[in-house]
């Protein structure tokens, strides 16, 4: 989290915040496993006030901020795998309803044990490759990170001379009751979402030119999210990037996010790798195996996380 | 890296007046409703303490919510296996759009929004989820308790329960994340679209986080909870829930007690900090000077740092802290605090006083106990 605040400081140094809106899935929970395997112990957790401390999810922004004195308040969303789009959503609504100027965003996670351990349990990860999209998927590979975005208000950026790197233009988010852990089969959560940010942007689905699909490999995740793609775009590039960078859970949105503006930069489409085999029940344009050059000016890119949470955004290329 | 968001008039994006509190329920360990712990507090009563036991370490002292508090929820398929804490919050939100006369059907679950607001999730899954990895490898871990282990449960629970199919979040923080999540909500009814926002607090206790608490120097072995004593003794852990109906006033405009200003506060990076940053929101909230003040005091650090705003900014006002009677129940606590604070402004009646001055302005302070604070401010409307 602090790397990446850094990196974002580095190119924006005079941004500041007047609202947090981050992301997570677990938070700091590596810090509670060591806290909890300490009393298993009966030796006592060594530091364990620090444990405690740094076990609370929001505790990684808080010290982020801290770091670069940054006072601003902070809502830290965990809507488990949407978080990340959940908070740049929720950031890019603060500041179109123009109640603030400028919204820190972002999302971040760390693998831990339990988390780890957790997915296996589901049979929802896999020991193979990662294959999103694939007819021979089997599942996830978990991943890691953060990311940090500076939404601010257009105007004022352009007025203060800022590099504009992309326009966030549409949030979608809906809920999805059909099971804890299982999306409905039928993608409609995921297609209510995309067709909210959508209407959001004021755009129809014609407008898109690539998604970043939320892609986990898992059967039931692509089978839903497939299907809601299908059934709303005509031909879409999409790929999913967790083939090549795992699963990030509540830092994946954001990650992805940036991933969607790099799309937008440079007009490169990142692929979708370890793909063999279409599925034959999905009607998709995916992005295979390799990078493709394309006309990007708008990107949607996708979130779904247990309980039933469908989150996306659309950015946009600025142009001159 | 940096992504512009453009300020578009698309999107229904309107400004609303004062947000409304159009409904209240809440799950507490004297019980469940409004009406019946509101007597109870006036009655003077605090919540009986039980022991709960460690496997691990000592026992301590808690709270607790009353089994009977949630005993209709057990019939509802998605919380037959649920944790607590998904209970609490079906108790205390259903009881919120009850209040409000709300029904839910298939128009209205598009207008409305869940926000539910947690500290420490559902502890007790996720300690009984991860004491089997520990004691007997990662092919003991089951994969009934680990979805429930996810902060989001409760809220995918409640939703479902409702039918809500939109907006819903979970935020996540200290005991100040309960008012944070009504600064969220005051946000999304910024927004045509959504009729109301329903803000669930809710919080579940546990040896795990007396443990935890009892080490961070924060718990003390029984009740009472001595706000505002020097020195300060510590709290007792509880655990229940809180929620609040909250409408922009076009959708309800005759609702007796209004949302008139929230601050979505600051940190501090340490607790000497604490005070420095609980002023600064006694500095924006104090105007029109509360006449009553919710406190978050729970006989810990918490207590001083409030002590000194209140005599700087409202040193006449009354001061109250429902943490005496119900103990720190983190997650769920500020939103018991603020429906503490719209019951007296409805009331005319403050706990524990035999006599209070007309008040039409409370202010509830909510300093957590992890580096978060924020503050609310409500009016009685005429």
């Amino acid at each position: 989290m602090i790397l990446a605040l850094q990196e974002a400081m580095v190119q924006s140094e005079y941004f500041q915040p007047e609202l947090t809106v981050m992301g997570t899935t677990s938070g700091g929970m590596t810090f509670g496993e060591a806290y909890y395997r300490g009393l298993q112990a009966k030796a006592g957790a060594p530091h364990a006030a620090s444990l405690i401390a740094n076990y609370t999810p929001q505790k990684p922004v808080m010290d982020a901020q801290e770091a670069f004195r940054i006072t601003a308040p902070c809502q830290v969303i965990a809507n488990a795998c949407a978080s990340g789009t959940n908070a740049i959503g929720h950031a890019f609504e603060c500041v179109r309803s123009g109640r603030y100027q400028r919204v820190m965003a972002g999302g971040y996670d760390a693998i831990s044990e339990l988390v780890f351990v957790g997915f296996d349990s589901l049979q929802a990860s896999t020991p193979e490759l990662c294959r999103p999209f694939d007819s021979e998927r089997t599942g996830m590979v978990l991943g890691e990170g953060a990311a940090v975005l500076f939404l601010e208000n257009f105007d004022a950026a352009k007025a203060r001379g800022a590099k504009i790197l992309a326009e966030v233009i549409g949030y979608g988010i809906s809920t999805d009751n059909y099971h804890l852990t299982q999306p409905n089969p039928s993608g409609s959560g995921a297609r209510l979402a995309m067709e909210g940010a959508l209407r959001s942007a004021g755009m129809e689905a014609a407008a898109i030119d690539y998604i970043n699909a939320h892609g986990t490999a898992t059967p039931f995740n692509d089978a839903a999210e497939g299907k809601a793609i299908a059934e709303l775009f005509n031909g879409v590039p999409v790929s999913s990037t967790k083939g090549m960078m795992g699963h990030s859970l509540g830092a994946a949105g954001a990650i992805e996010a940036v991933i969607s503006i790099l799309t937008l930069r440079d007009q490169l489409l990142p692929p979708n790798i370890n793909f063999r085999k279409p599925d034959g029940d999905l009607d998709l344009n995916i992005v295979a195996n390799q990078v493709q050059t394309g006309q990007v000016r708008t990107v949607l890119s996708n979130s779904f996380g247990f309980g039933g949470t469908n989150a996306c955004i659309i950015l946009r290329s600025v142009t001159a | 890296m940096s992504a512009l968001s453009k300020s578009a008039a698309e999107g229904g994006i309107s400004i609303p007046g004062p947000l409304s509190i159009a409904g209240m329920g809440w799950v507490t360990p004297l019980g469940s409703g409004i009406e019946e712990v509101w007597a109870h507090l006036l009655k003077g009563e605090t919540a009986a303490a039980t022991t709960i036991s460690s496997p691990l370490g000592p026992s301590h002292a808690v709270f607790r919510v009353p089994p009977e508090a949630t005993a209709q929820t057990a019939a509802h398929p998605r919380l037959r296996r649920s944790s607590a804490i998904s209970r609490f919050a079906a108790v205390a939100g259903l009881e919120a759009l009850t209040n409000a006369n709300v029904r839910i059907d298939a128009e209205t679950s598009k207008r409305i929004a869940l926000i539910f607001a947690v500290s420490n999730g559902g502890v007790i899954y996720t300690k009984r989820f991860y004491h089997d990895i520990v004691e007997s490898g990662a092919h003991a871990a089951s994969p009934l308790l680990f979805p429930e282990t996810v902060f989001n449960a409760p809220a995918s629970h409640l939703a479902a329960i409702l039918g809500i199919t939109g907006t819903s979040y979970t935020l996540v923080g200290d005991g100040a994340v309960g008012v944070l999540a009504l600064k969220m909500a005051e946000d999304l009814l910024r927004d045509d679209a959504l009729d109301y926002c329903l803000v669930v607090g809710a919080e579940e206790a546990d040896w795990l986080l007396c443990d935890a608490y009892r080490k961070w120097r924060l718990l003390r072995p029984a009740p009472p909870i001595e706000p505002f004593q020097e020195p300060p003794r510590g709290t007792i852990f509880s655990e229940g829930a809180g929620a609040l109906l909250l409408s922009a006033e076009r959708v309800a405009s005759s609702c007796p007690v209004s949302i008139e200003r929230i601050s979505a506060g600051t940190n501090f990076a340490k607790r000497r900090e604490a005070p420095a940053a609980v002023e600064k929101i006694f500095a924006e909230l104090c105007d029109p000077i509360p006449g009553l003040i919710c406190a978050s005091a729970n006989g810990t650090f918490i207590d001083a740092a409030e002590r000194t705003a209140i005599e700087k900014h409202s040193p006449d006002a009354q001061v109250y802290s429902i943490k005496v009677a119900l103990g720190e129940s983190v997650g769920a606590s500020s939103l018991w605090q603020t429906i503490v604070a719209a019951q007296a402004l409805m009331k005319q009646n403050v706990p524990g006083k035999t006599k209070i001055d007309l008040v039409q302005i409370a202010l509830i302070s909510t300093c957590g106990l992890n580096q978060q604070v924020a503050g609310v401010l409500l009016r009685l409307n005429p």
